[in-house]
């Protein structure tokens, strides 16, 4: 019986892989300080349940998680701001895990305009 | 494969969930409610069977819960394919959803494969076959949980 259990471990901690455009829930992966990055985008994906950038930092590649429809509509935000080519500046907070080059965006900035996503986060 | 997730994702209900606040939010909640009411009534009834409540007859449970449970896992389904059709492509990219699957796929032939040869009178089936039963459902529905969970925490 013990070999049943260890087996569907096994295959539940293998099957926990990736998916980069994925995005994740809350802020517990998160290193919990504000850093700074700008890059160019790359690819978008925006919508429910998370929208999400791949962005050009400086020759590396951040996935940056800005917010859903709603939150980025209440910001500011077009969809029509947020396309391939456009340089971007953002704060927010990265992974905790500095293998993973991904950031939860707080605060975007196109040119001198600031979007606030998350007014209420420093 | 790709045509199909391509045909999901391109389903006006899809594309209009993908924008929706509200509309997202209601089918996420129908998704919980669905799962709450299988957990809900799987977990007491498989309880009874290792041996909690020895007064509760078993019939009598079964004639309650397992409706209860067939209908939070209708509810769950239809709105977990709705949730999935918003970005079908990438949630078949996860490993971890199809493990779910798999999982929902083992404790649903479990259950009917239980309930066609004993109905809800489940004291005519064998201690041990109850005993088995109630361990791989349990594992089923609990590790299909664990592994809808983590969708949101996992991608990369």
């Amino acid at each position: 019986m013990s070999k049943y259990w260890l087996g569907l471990a096994v295959v539940l901690s293998l099957t926990v892989e990736s998916s980069p455009a994925l995005a994740h829930h809350g802020w517990a992966w998160t290193t919990g300080k504000n850093i700074e990055l700008v890059g160019q985008i790359k690819t978008v994906r925006l919508g429910n349940p998370h929208g999400v950038l791949q962005v050009d930092v400086g020759g590396a590649l951040w996935t940056f998680e800005v917010g859903q429809p709603w939150r980025n509509e209440r910001a500011g935000l077009k969809e029509s701001d947020l396309v391939e080519g456009v340089r971007v500046r953002v704060i927010g907070e990265p992974a905790a895990d500095p293998s993973d080059k991904r950031l939860k965006v707080e605060r975007l900035f196109l040119g001198d305009r600031e979007y606030e996503l998350y007014p209420e986060r420093d | 494969m790709e045509w199909l997730l391509n045909a999901l994702e391109t389903t006006s209900l899809a594309q209009y969930l993908r924008t929706s606040r509200w509309g997202y939010a209601a089918v996420n909640a129908t998704h919980i409610l669905g799962i709450a009411l299988l957990i809900g009534a799987i977990l007491p009834l498989n309880l009874r069977i290792f041996g909690l409540w020895p007064r509760v007859p078993l019939s009598t449970l079964a004639i309650v819960l397992v409706p209860v449970a067939a209908f939070g896992l209708a509810l769950a389904s239809i709105a977990g394919a709705i949730l999935f059709s918003i970005r079908a492509q990438e949630y078949a990219a996860l490993g971890v959803l199809w493990v779910k699957l798999t999982l929902i796929g083992l404790g649903t032939i479990a259950a009917l494969a239980l309930h066609s040869s004993h109905g809800m009178k489940l004291e005519e089936a064998s201690r041990a076959k109850l005993l088995a039963h109630a361990m791989v459902s349990t594992t089923c529905w609990i590790g299909a949980l664990l592994c809808g969970r983590l969708i949101a925490f996992a991608g990369d």
